[in-house]
């Protein structure tokens, strides 16, 4: 049980105990088995972050209007002070050790976090240090992420993860830059190592610490950008006319869409998990997109580039480790979506490069539809399918294919009301059938 | 100790040593450095965690480039400048071995593809930006145009120590921009 479930449960007992489902005895041992670890969630974390940043914002506010009558050692005691005192506060919440309110954790980790920032920008605003931004943006990150693990701070590792994906994405962008290409840094590597940093705080030490879902969606949404300006950086070569972004691209998907998950994960709703949610649309856009015949003849090109390298070897060799456990998992929903990247691989040698994609862009819509099915079949037959998500890719399709279809206007106009008609039916038809379910879920 | 005190006592080294690490640099060069004037061009961009600044860039930023420079690659290299006649210093050679002298900076250069019609070098200075109040900034992008337009050009003050430079103040005439943009404010 994760502690979502925990507090779910100490949430029903009450009610349970009114309506006599269970006894007081037995609420209590309830209690006592699952009981959660007291968490900040995002109220207290929301608290904590907008304090610390009003507090640190009219601060800079009220130096930065007099910053040039004060002497560069009155400077740099302002630019470091706010950091020493943070600092002390910190050392002051560790020392109250499980006593600190959640609240109290993530303020102080929050402004320490700040007040590290601003002492590093203010040093080199004082000196008129040269460099990137981006620069500045990694050395805070590196500096502020271990305040994450210690003060156990949401706040604080959702700012590290949006910090990397920033900087991650700000090297592939440098990369294009001729005469700054010499002094980007290797995202192959940096980009794994600086995720990774992550790892202390989620799970955690104990393996047991769930991000909460506002947090989960950053670790997701940071984790897919941060793949993609990696694909970016590793694929596109301007000098050479050539890329393998497209490809990259799809295979970073996959390998975010079928993150391997525990059972009460799998067991969770799609909401809870926006890992498979932002991998998955990654996949289905990029199919899409490739159902037209240029983009198509691009992926292919983008295959043939990017299959010697050793980044797509590693993408693919997670994805293949991905899939084998999501297999065994019993996670059909995803592995179907996931399928639509082996349609590049098997279709390309009847699309060899630089000649048409159309074979490739045909195999991409058949590819597409099979995948709308079996999300619908999964779930008409009882098992972890998106029906309604598969009712569009289906609406979606026959959309796309009429936009560009040379028929008459009434005749496209009457496809659009019908397919309009039958995609409105289904969502009624399934949100009934789900709430005619054993549980009723949700409509 | 506990593994928390340990690595809560690392991060709190590492955000001190970041910062402190560039002020020990930069008042080691301003304290015993020698000052250097050198002629420059000043537009006003914005840094978006830093603020305001004056975009720095010395005239000098295509030179020759020293023999065996390789192609469309950022090297670093060794300028030695010497003081003209107007006290204004600039670049007498460039090297790619590392040269000593009080006057000489370390900086990065490229050439661009062989096929070019010169074969010249394209510098990076070690400083690029001045950064001036977010109240002030506007003023003194307005002075530094005027003062362009009338053939007039900023120059850069510097302290250079041991290949390392540090930008102290832009200068118009003779006079600080920051003096500059007060005197006319008040």
């Amino acid at each position: 049980m994760t502690l979502t479930h925990h507090r779910w449960l100490a949430e029903q007992l009450p009610q349970w105990e009114r309506e006599g489902i269970v006894t007081a005895d037995a609420a209590r041992l309830l209690r006592e088995r699952y009981a959660g670890e007291p968490r900040g969630g995002l109220a207290q974390m929301i608290v904590g972050a907008v304090g610390a940043l009003l507090l640190g914002t009219g601060l800079i506010a009220v130096l930065a209007s007099n910053w040039d009558d004060f002497p560069r050692w009155v400077r740099l005691g302002l630019a470091l002070g706010p950091l020493a005192a943070s600092q002390a506060v910190s050392v002051w919440v560790l020392g109250r050790g499980a006593a600190a309110k959640p609240w109290v954790r993530e303020s102080a980790a929050f402004v320490q976090t700040l007040a590290a920032g601003a002492a590093m920008a203010l040093v080199s605003q004082i000196y008129n240090l040269p460099g990137a931004w981006s620069d500045l943006v990694f050395w805070w990150c590196v500096v502020a992420v271990p305040l994450a693990w210690v003060l156990r701070s949401d706040a604080v590792a959702i700012a590290y993860l949006v910090g990397i994906a920033v900087w991650t994405v700000a090297q592939a962008e440098a990369r294009g830059n001729w005469f700054a290409a010499a002094d980007v840094a290797d995202v192959r590597i940096w980009f794994p190592l600086l995720l990774a940093g992550v790892l202390p705080r989620w799970p955690g030490p104990g393996l047991r610490d769930r991000p909460e879902p506002g947090s989960r969606l950053v670790l997701a949404g940071a984790a897919l950008v941060g793949l993609l300006a990696v694909a970016a950086y590793v694929g596109i070569r301007p000098a050479e006319g050539k890329s393998s972004f497209g490809w990259l691209a799809l295979l970073s998907g996959v390998v975010v869409l079928l993150f391997p998950l525990d059972r009460s994960g799998i067991g969770e709703p799609l909401s809870r998990k926006p890992q498979v949610l932002l991998g998955g649309f990654t996949v289905l856009g990029i199919a899409l997109v490739a159902t037209y015949e240029g983009p198509a003849r691009e992926l292919v090109n983008s295959l043939a580039v990017g299959l010697p390298l050793g980044w797509c070897r590693l993408l693919l060799t997670i994805a293949a480790g991905f899939t084998a456990l999501a297999c065994w998992q019993g996670r059909r929903a995803e592995l179907s979506v996931a399928a639509l990247a082996l349609v590049p691989l098997l279709a390309a040698p009847l699309s060899p490069r630089n000649e048409s994609g159309w074979p490739l862009a045909i195999a991409f819509s058949f590819a597409l539809l099979a995948t709308a099915i079996a999300l619908i079949t999964l779930e008409f037959r009882g098992r972890r399918g998106a029906a309604r998500i598969g009712a569009a890719l289906i609406t979606l399709l026959v959309v796309m294919r009429m936009a560009d279809a040379d028929v008459s206007l009434l005749v496209k106009g009457l496809v659009f009301i019908v397919i309009g008609s039958c995609f409105l039916g289904f969502n009624a038809f399934v949100s009934r059938r789900r709430a005619a379910a054993p549980g009723g879920r949700p409509a | 100790m506990r593994p928390a005190t340990v690595v809560f006592a690392v991060a709190v080294a590492a955000q001190w040593i970041v910062p402190l690490s560039g002020v020990w640099l930069q008042e080691r060069t301003i304290g015993r450095g020698l000052a250097l004037r050198i002629e420059c061009t000043a537009p006003d961009p914005y840094d978006v965690f830093r603020g305001r600044y004056l975009a720095v860039q010395p005239a000098e930023m295509k030179l020759p480039a020293p023999a065996g420079m390789p192609d469309a690659k950022l090297v670093t290299m060794w300028a030695t400048l010497v003081a003209g006649d107007d006290g204004l210093s600039r670049i007498e050679s460039l090297s790619l071995e590392p040269v000593s002298g009080p006057t000489v900076i370390r900086l990065k250069g490229v050439k661009p593809r062989s096929g070019e019609p010169k074969q010249e070098a394209l510098l990076a200075w070690p400083f690029d930006r001045f950064y001036l109040n977010e109240r002030l900034a506007p003023d003194a992008d307005r002075i530094v145009a005027e003062r362009l337009r009338a053939q007039s050009r900023p120059v850069a003050e510097i302290r250079v120590l041991e290949g390392r430079a540090v930008l102290t103040d832009v200068l118009l005439d003779g006079v600080s921009i920051r003096e500059l943009v007060k005197r006319q404010a008040e």
